[in-house]
Formats: structure tokens, C-alpha cells, sequence
């Protein structure tokens, strides 16, 4: 088509204005390029982090209601205040997981077990009660001692690597089990092996020990694995005891464990962890929790400490890219309307011509466009080349300076910013964020960033020869040339 | 049938007190070549853009073999019906002789396929070397723009060629060649030639002459 040919000649005709317009350009589309991608990359990073950090949800017990309960209830009493938080019923907590907002609940659960069969590590030291000797009139019920515990779906020291596989499999059906290496070589256990369980459930009546009902429940376990231990050997602030050697600890499915339990019965510990389907979800959640029993003490939320020191730089780094964008596309575009609005006055001649000499209106207005199109693809092509070269070192140093500013606000009490929030949250109880901040984004272009680029360039030089146009097609080629005689 | 016909046409710049052009009536014939002579400021030029159709006139009309120019599409009577020589040309001065022609094939949407090598043959034929046809219009003589502005205009075959003072700034012998080829397009290949000139060498080509004087068009041969 001889519009498009024109058009190339055209280009070459004006080389010194062609290249004034397509080093704006081409600035234009570098700086965009560059921000898109980092939006682009640190957009699903965020959305990642997000994900991660900001849809597991924390049950924590806020000291300052614990602080005012225990002062209202010791009122009138003398003698020291105790605080200590209430337990949330394992009940309630399968209770909980029964929600609309969440997108997973993950349960665990243990209980303290004696074997018939089997002899702890540890023995010698004892074991360890799970509740207090009870005195009903002259009975005396002394608590059983217990050497083992039993984990339903612990399996977090296999994904941090401190336990390991040595054989078998994981325990994935009812009344499976795998054991640590060191309890199978004191036992001779191996697997295919039954072992046996007892443990205890009691219901505690009244106000008083006495009323305790206890329940001996049973386990038959089949040992499908063994297992590597490289944990710590004993519980964190235990006792060393049997109980307390985690070498002792037999791993097995969630439902395993929970198989004998009784509502409002105590020996089973239940916690469960739960994600919400959005962040934005935790205040409906955290509404339905409260309507179905959750102690006011406990605040329910998320780990958004972690979440914003990790992620905080980036969304810093991010917004940064995204005002860069958009200013430098408003003045970019502000000149590219100004040059090809004075490249008009100075084409009106050529404009007249070639209307008089019987040219369709839309027919130079194609071509005008197609000259934009032209010069702005090559600008892309050239463009997204040095875009990408530049965006990975562009956004190291961005992203540097984002974590000093971080750090900066930081040791500077009183002001706001991400950091302040570490602080409350942490004296509140949650788990204390020593989360360090990414440091490090590797900078990608992928398809939609491409697409998103050509999409703003077919834009850019639409506009361009819109600006253009839109002034050209008023005049009569009549009046165009006569202004120039 | 004539191949224009201009009857009653008037006309008046936009704010202008009174008309350029008042009452014309004339008709033009193929194979003849005509020029109007008047002082500078008669009206030669606004005629002429009339009859170019790149304006449309205030009052009366122009019919190009019986239709209409008011209603019919212009921009494809300008680029395929008549060839226009302008007073001050209107070459694009930045691309070549035979850019200017080619594109002006191309605007026509002419089916000739080497577009290229009818342009070169057209501008020998006014006179332009293939030389001179690849540079830049602006690096040209006035008499070899004059010619590429010949060239130009029968580059699509119109039926109609209208000049504006198409002889004022060249030397007597460039006018009488650019004559003689205008002559001879209207006498050899029967095409309309009307000549615009306040010269009067130039109407004694002319095989009618025609006077304009306060916008009014009289016979004079
Ligand atoms: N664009 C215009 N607007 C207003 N008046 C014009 C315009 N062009 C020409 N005129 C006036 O119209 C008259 C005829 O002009 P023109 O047709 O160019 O004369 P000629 O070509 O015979 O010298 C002159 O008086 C001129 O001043
Ligand atoms: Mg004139």
C-alpha cells in the first residue's frame, strides 16, 4: 500500500524531526518499560507475600484484656494477680475451621501415651502428669505418669529439615505411625511393626479435682516409617524427662489422634491453623469467631508485621515505579502533543498538497498515524532492549534505598510507617517479626508486561496523531495552501 | 456533450465584502485550448479553484460532463478528472521529480504497474532528465519545477488540465516549450487545456481567449 510506503519516505524526508520525536519516544517507552516490569514483578510478589503472610490467621490473647480480667476478678481478693490466657476448647477450634471465608484449616493434634510394648528413651527419669493428683474423701487418685507423646499431622521439622525420612513412608492413613530412628534401635522397631497406645481423656466437673472423670483410651498404631530426628532432644522449658525428649515423639494423621475424643473432654490438645481466601476477609472472620464462642481476650489476625517488613520496601519500590510511570507518561505525552502539533503547522503545506491533489482525508490521517506507528515500534523495539537491561540495576537501586528508608523510619519512634507496627503487635503477643525484607527481586519481562507495553506505544502514537490530525482535517486544502501563497 | 459548463457561478471569500466573481457563464470543450487573461486580483485564480474543485462556488454551478461539482465527490474529481497546475505549484519540495509523480499515480489509484518508469517518461517528456527527476524538487529550477508541475498534473490522464500563469516566472524560450507541450495536449491528445494569464504572448496559443474583469468573464476570441 503506497500510504504506508509514503509514510517511510516521509520519516526519512524529516530525519531531524523524526529523531527529536522518537528520542522522546523512546525515553517514554524505556521508563515505562522499566516500570512495568517492576510493578509487574514486585505486583506478584506482593500478591504472593500476600497470600502467604497475610492469610494465615493468628489466634493471640491480647495481654492488655488479660491484664484488666485478672485485676476485675482478683478484686476484693488480696495476693498476687495471675494472668494467665484461657484455652480455647479443642471443640471450638474444629468449630472454627467450619467457615465460609477460609480456604483451608489445617488441624493438629497430641496427647501423652504410655506403650505396653515399647520402653522410652529416657526412661530412667520418668515421666510426666498431665493433670494433679485428686483427693476424694480419703481416696487419693495419683495422675498416671506418661513417657510418650503422640502428634497428629506435626510434620512442620520435615519441611524445615531437621527430621528426615530414613525409611518407610508418612503416616498418611488412620493408625499409622513413624517413629525417630533412635526410639527404633532401642525397641528393635521396624516397620510393618503394631504398636500399642493408652492414653487418657477426663471431664472435669464442677470447681473442684474431685468431679474428674477419667477415660482410658486405646491406639493400635501399624509403623509405616522411621525417621531422622536432628530437633532439639528436649521440649523448649520442659523438664528433661521422657516425656520431654522429643526423640520419644510418635507422629501420626490428625484424625488418628483425635479419634477418641469427647466434646468437653480434656487430654487432647487440638490447635488448628487457618487461612482466609482474601486478607481482607480476617475482620468477617474474625466476627464469625466471636459469635461462635471465642473468648473476647483473644485477638484474631494476622502475621501483617512479617508481611510488611518483608514486603514493605517492595510496595515502597512499587509505588515509586508506578508515580514514575504515570508522570513520565502525562509529560511525555504533553510533549509528544506539543511536537507533533508544531510538526503539523509545519506540514500543512504538505498536508494541502496532497489534499489537492485528491487525497482522502482519512487517507492522510492514516498516514499520518502510520508515521507515529512507525517511528513509536521502532522506539519499542529499541526500547524494550534497553528497558530490560536497565530495569534489573534500576530496581536494585530503588529497592536498596526503599530498605534504608525502611530501616531509617525504624529507629525513629513516633513515626508512622511499617516498621511501627512490629512494635505494638509484638507487645501484644504475636509472634515477634524478625522477618528481614526482601533484598533481592529478579526483574522478568513476561507476556503481559509486553503486551501492556505495546499496548500504552499504540497509544502514545495514537495520541500523537490524534493531536496531529484532529488539527489537519478541519482545513479545506483550498485554505492550507492559500495561507502559504 | 461539453465537458464543463459553468453557469451563473459566483462567488465570495468568506468576510469579503462583495463577490470575486460574479454571473460566469462559459463552456469548455475537449481539444481545445483556452485562456482567460486579466489584471492581477480579477478573480483567475479563485475561478480556477472553482473549477478544480477545491472549493465549491456561492451561487450558480459547475457541471463536469453534467454532474454536478457541488455534490459530487471532489477529492476523487481532483485526483482523477483534472489535472491542476497551480500558480505557486504545490510540489512537495522534500521528495524527488518522480516522487511527486509517482504518489499523484498512486492518489488516482492508477492501474499503470510500473508506476516508476511511466513517471520517468512523463517528465522526459516535459523535459526532465532522469537526473533531474531523482532530486529533491526543492534542488530544481522555477522552469524544472514548472515542469515537474506539467508532469505532474497529466499523470493520471485527466481530461481537463487548468494552468496558473504557468509561464509567468520562466525566460521567453522555457514559455514557448511549456506552451507547446500544453498546446499539444489539447490538440494531439484532446484533452481540455484552459490557461490562466495576464500574459499576452500566451493567449496567441490559444484557440479561444477570454477576458475577466471585476469578476465578470467575457469572450475576447
Ligand atoms: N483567501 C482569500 N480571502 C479573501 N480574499 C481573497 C482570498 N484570495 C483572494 N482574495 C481576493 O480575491 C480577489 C481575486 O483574487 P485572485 O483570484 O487570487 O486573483 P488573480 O488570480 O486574478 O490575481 C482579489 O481581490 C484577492 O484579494
Ligand atoms: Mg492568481
Amino acid at each position: 500500500m503506497y500510504i504506508i510506503q509514503n509514510a517511510f519516505y516521509n520519516i526519512l524526508r524529516n530525519k531531524g524531526r523524526n529523531i527529536l520525536l522518537g528520542t522522546i519516544i523512546f525515553i517514554i517507552i524505556i521508563s515505562t518499560v522499566v516500570a512495568l516490569m517492576i510493578n509487574n514483578t514486585t505486583g506478584s510478589i506482593i500478591d504472593d507475600y500476600r497470600s502467604r503472610f497475610a492469610s494465615e490467621v493468628f489466634i493471640t490473647p491480647n495481654m492488655e484484656r488479660m491484664r484488666e480480667r485478672a485485676m476485675a476478678e482478683a478484686a476484693g481478693s488480696t495476693g498476687r494477680v495471675r494472668i494467665s490466657p484461657p484455652v480455647i476448647p479443642p471443640e471450638q477450634y474444629i468449630e472454627f475451621g467450619n467457615s465460609e471465608y477460609l480456604y483451608d484449616a489445617v488441624f493438629k493434634a497430641s496427647t501423652a501415651v504410655n506403650s505396653g510394648n515399647i520402653t522410652a528413651i529416657d526412661a530412667e527419669l520418668g515421666g510426666q502428669a498431665m493433670r494433679g493428683t485428686i483427693f476424694s474423701g480419703n481416696e487419693v487418685s495419683m495422675p498416671t505418669s506418661f513417657y510418650f507423646s503422640l502428634h497428629g499431622n506435626k510434620f512442620e521439622d520435615f519441611r524445615e529439615g531437621l527430621r528426615d525420612l530414613a525409611e518407610g513412608r508418612m503416616p498418611e492413613n488412620l493408625n499409622e505411625c513413624i517413629v525417630s530412628s533412635d526410639l527404633a534401635e532401642l525397641n528393635g522397631i521396624s516397620i510393618g511393626d503394631k504398636l500399642s497406645f493408652t492414653s487418657e481423656i477426663f471431664l472435669r466437673g464442677g470447681s473442684s479435682f474431685a468431679d474428674t472423670q477419667t477415660l482410658e483410651t486405646h491406639y493400635e498404631l501399624e509403623v509405616v516409617g522411621i525417621y531422622y530426628d536432628a530437633t532439639d532432644e528436649y521440649m523448649q522449658g520442659g523438664r528433661h524427662n521422657a516425656f520431654t525428649n522429643r526423640r520419644n515423639e510418635i507422629l501420626t494423621t490428625y484424625e488418628t489422634v483425635v479419634a477418641p475424643f469427647l466434646p468437653g473432654y480434656s487430654g487432647i490438645t487440638i490447635s488448628a491453623t487457618y487461612y482466609v481466601k482474601d486478607p481482607d476477609l480476617v475482620p468477617l472472620f474474625a466476627k464469625e469467631l466471636y459469635e461462635k464462642g471465642l473468648d473476647s481476650i483473644f485477638d484474631v489476625g494476622t502475621d501483617e508485621a512479617s508481611y510488611n517488613r518483608i514486603v514493605g520496601p517492595v510496595e515502597g519500590l512499587r509505588s515509586v515505579s508506578i508515580t514514575f510511570m504515570i508522570i513520565v507518561l502525562i509529560f511525555g505525552a504533553l510533549i509528544i502533543a506539543l511536537l507533533s502539533s508544531m510538526a503539523i503547522r509545519e506540514r500543512k503545506y504538505e498536508i494541502g498538497v496532497l489534499r489537492a491533489m485528491g487525497m482522502k482525508k482519512h487517507k492522510v490521517a492514516l498516514g499520518l498515524w502510520l508515521e507515529m506507528l512507525i517511528i513509536t515500534s521502532l522506539c519499542l523495539a529499541l526500547g524494550l532492549g534497553v528497558g530490560t537491561l536497565a530495569a534489573q540495576p534500576v530496581t536494585n537501586y530503588l529497592l536498596a534505598q526503599q530498605i534504608q528508608a525502611a530501616e531509617a523510619a525504624s529507629q525513629m519512634p513516633g513515626l508512622g510507617g511499617g516498621a511501627m507496627t512490629i512494635g505494638s503487635i509484638a507487645s501484644t503477643g504475636t509472634a515477634v517479626s524478625n522477618a528481614k525484607p526482601l533484598s533481592e527481586i529478579n526483574i522478568m519481562l513476561d507476556l503481559k508486561t509486553i503486551l501492556q507495553i505495546v499496548a500504552i506505544t499504540l497509544l502514545l502514537a495514537t495520541f500523537a496523531a490524534f493531536v496531529a490530525i484532529s488539527r489537519i482535517t478541519k482545513y479545506e486544502p483550498i485554505k492550507i495552501l492559500a495561507e502559504r501563497n | 456533450m461539453s465537458i464543463l459548463i459553468l453557469k451563473d457561478v459566483t462567488y465570495k471569500y468568506e468576510g469579503a465584502a462583495k463577490d470575486v466573481l460574479r454571473g460566469i457563464d462559459a463552456t469548455f470543450e475537449a481539444g481545445r485550448v483556452y485562456t482567460i487573461v486579466g489584471k492581477s486580483g480579477a478573480g483567475k485564480s479563485t475561478l480556477l479553484s472553482l473549477i478544480a474543485g477545491l472549493d465549491v462556488s456561492t451561487g450558480g454551478e459547475i457541471l463536469y460532463r453534467g454532474t454536478n461539482l457541488r455534490t459530487m465527490d471532489r477529492d476523487n474529481y481532483r485526483a482523477k478528472n483534472i489535472g491542476v497546475i497551480f500558480q505557486g505549484l504545490n510540489l512537495l519540495t522534500n521528495a524527488t521529480a518522480v516522487e511527486n509523480i509517482v504518489l499523484s499515480m498512486h492518489i488516482s489509484g492508477s492501474k499503470e504497474k510500473d508506476k516508476k518508469a511511466y513517471a520517468y517518461t512523463l517528465l522526459a517528456k516535459v523535459g526532465i532528465n532522469k537526473e533531474s527527476a531523482d532530486r529533491k524538487v526543492l534542488k530544481l529550477s522555477g522552469g524544472e519545477q514548472q515542469r515537474v508541475a506539467i508532469a505532474r498534473a497529466l499523470s493520471h490522464n485527466p481530461d481537463i488540465i487548468i494552468a496558473d500563469e504557468p509561464t509567468g516566472n520562466l525566460d521567453k524560450e522555457t514559455e514557448a516549450d511549456v506552451l507547446g507541450i500544453l498546446t499539444s495536449l489539447a490538440h494531439d491528445e484532446g484533452k481540455c487545456v484552459i490557461i490562466v494569464t495576464h500574459s499576452k504572448r500566451v493567449t496567441s496559443f490559444a484557440d479561444e481567449i477570454w477576458g475577466i474583469n471585476d469578476g465578470k468573464l467575457f469572450r475576447i476570441k
